[in-house]
């Protein structure tokens, strides 16, 4: 016998009936593991490397804090562990903790497309070429008078 | 006899003497060595591959204690009555049932898209995105070479003096649309200004959403920063 139904059972055990609720209304397997961390919109991230829980290749998984969720809504730090080019989690990661937060750095956008947001393109260039505006000569100039 | 039919395929199957299969012995001197002091037999069961043997068994066969030379080819198998057994009570519909409620509880190998991701590389060719110097300066000095490199013709620049007196692009669009994502403007920069991130979640329902100009990859840039940093930094070594 496997021991997928053994698992099963207790990771709904572990997770209480609230969260296993949430997780099959949206992940849909009673999954179970460290929470790794949350970023500035509430997404929670989850690790389990135990090959006997879970899969090879789905031992990281996030849990969106929006109903509406899309796979945009990730910031790019936690993007870059979620898709495990980074082995560690931002808040343990040398090298992002290091280039991250210039001054300038910009608040994350989720993609706004089919929205009012949604990038409109536009010239960053002042024109070159105008419209003809016609512009009437002088009556009786010069050339009438001769 | 009082035993059950069931109860006695079990028995059966328990007495029965294992018969190794062929390919659990390795390789082919072993495999001769291991046949000759073997004890001949002509069950179906067994299994010969190479011409010397057969012929060394087969004279061993003719000898004055050999074994009939015809075997019933259900000789080892179950009986009858077995097999009926295994018919009447569905036992192979029982097994084939169970394998199916194992699998309704086993988690399957399909990753979850958006909630799990396949890996990616630090190297993955994605959105594109202009970066800046950790002061804040653009990076970009409208020296054009990913434009010409650009064997999609995806990338316009425009250029003008600023008012400082640096050369800086005042257009850079790339029309998403026709970029084929073959990496080279990111490997034509000689001031690491145009990169490809790993994102590659910014579909859009309009086409003219993807005619990226300068503002939109400025942008794309600061928002992605310590993500193309960190890759950068992973890949260096190998550039």
């Amino acid at each position: 016998m496997s021991n997928s139904l053994w698992r099963y059972v207790k990771n709904v055990q572990a997770m209480g009936f609230k969260q296993y609720i949430r997780a099959m209304w949206y992940i849909g397997d009673a999954k179970h593991g460290k929470l790794m961390g949350e970023d500035q919109f509430g997404n929670k991230y989850y690790e389990n490397l135990n090959p006997e829980q879970e899969t090879p290749g789905r031992q990281r998984w996030i849990d969106f804090t929006q109903h509406d969720f899309n796979a945009s809504q990730v910031p790019p730090e936690w993007h870059a562990w979620l898709n495990h080019i980074r082995k560690d989690p931002p808040s343990s990661d040398f090298h992002l903790i290091q280039a991250s937060r210039p001054k300038w750095i910009g608040p994350w956008r989720e993609n706004l497309t089919g929205t009012r947001g949604a990038f409109k393109t536009y010239s960053t260039t002042k024109p070159k070429f105008f419209p003809w505006e016609p512009k009437v000569g002088q009556r009786g100039g010069p050339s009438a008078s001769a | 006899m009082s035993l059950s039919p069931v109860r006695a395929i079990v028995l059966r199957r328990l007495a029965a003497p294992r018969v190794l299969p062929v390919r659990a012995f390795s390789s082919a001197p072993f495999r001769a060595a291991e046949q000759s002091t073997a004890k001949p037999s002509t069950s179906p069961h067994k299994v010969e591959t190479d011409g010397a043997s057969r012929s060394a068994s087969s004279l061993k066969d003719l000898g004055p204690g050999a074994a009939p030379l015809y075997q019933s080819p259900y000789a080892g198998g179950p009986s009858a009555l077995d097999k009926a057994a295994d018919l009447f009570f569905f036992t192979e519909i029982v097994k084939g049932m169970w394998i199916t409620l194992e699998n309704m509880f086993r988690p399957p190998y399909t990753i979850m898209y958006p909630f799990e991701k396949g890996p990616i590389s630090p190297r993955f060719r994605g959105e594109h995105a202009l970066r800046r110097y950790s002061n804040g300066e653009e990076r970009c000095i409208a020296c054009k070479l990913c434009e010409a490199i650009c064997p999609a013709l995806a990338i316009t620049i425009e250029s003008e003096a600023r008012e400082d007196g640096s050369r800086r692009t005042t257009r850079y669009d790339i029309d998403m649309t026709k970029c084929i994502y073959c990496g080279l403007c990111q490997e034509a920069c000689p001031v690491d200004a145009i990169v490809e991130t790993s994102n590659y979640e910014y579909s859009t329902e309009t086409r003219e959403e993807l005619l990226y100009n300068k503002e939109k990859l400025l942008a794309n840039g600061d928002r992605m920063e310590p993500e193309i940093a960190a890759n950068i930094m992973a890949d260096h070594v190998y550039r």
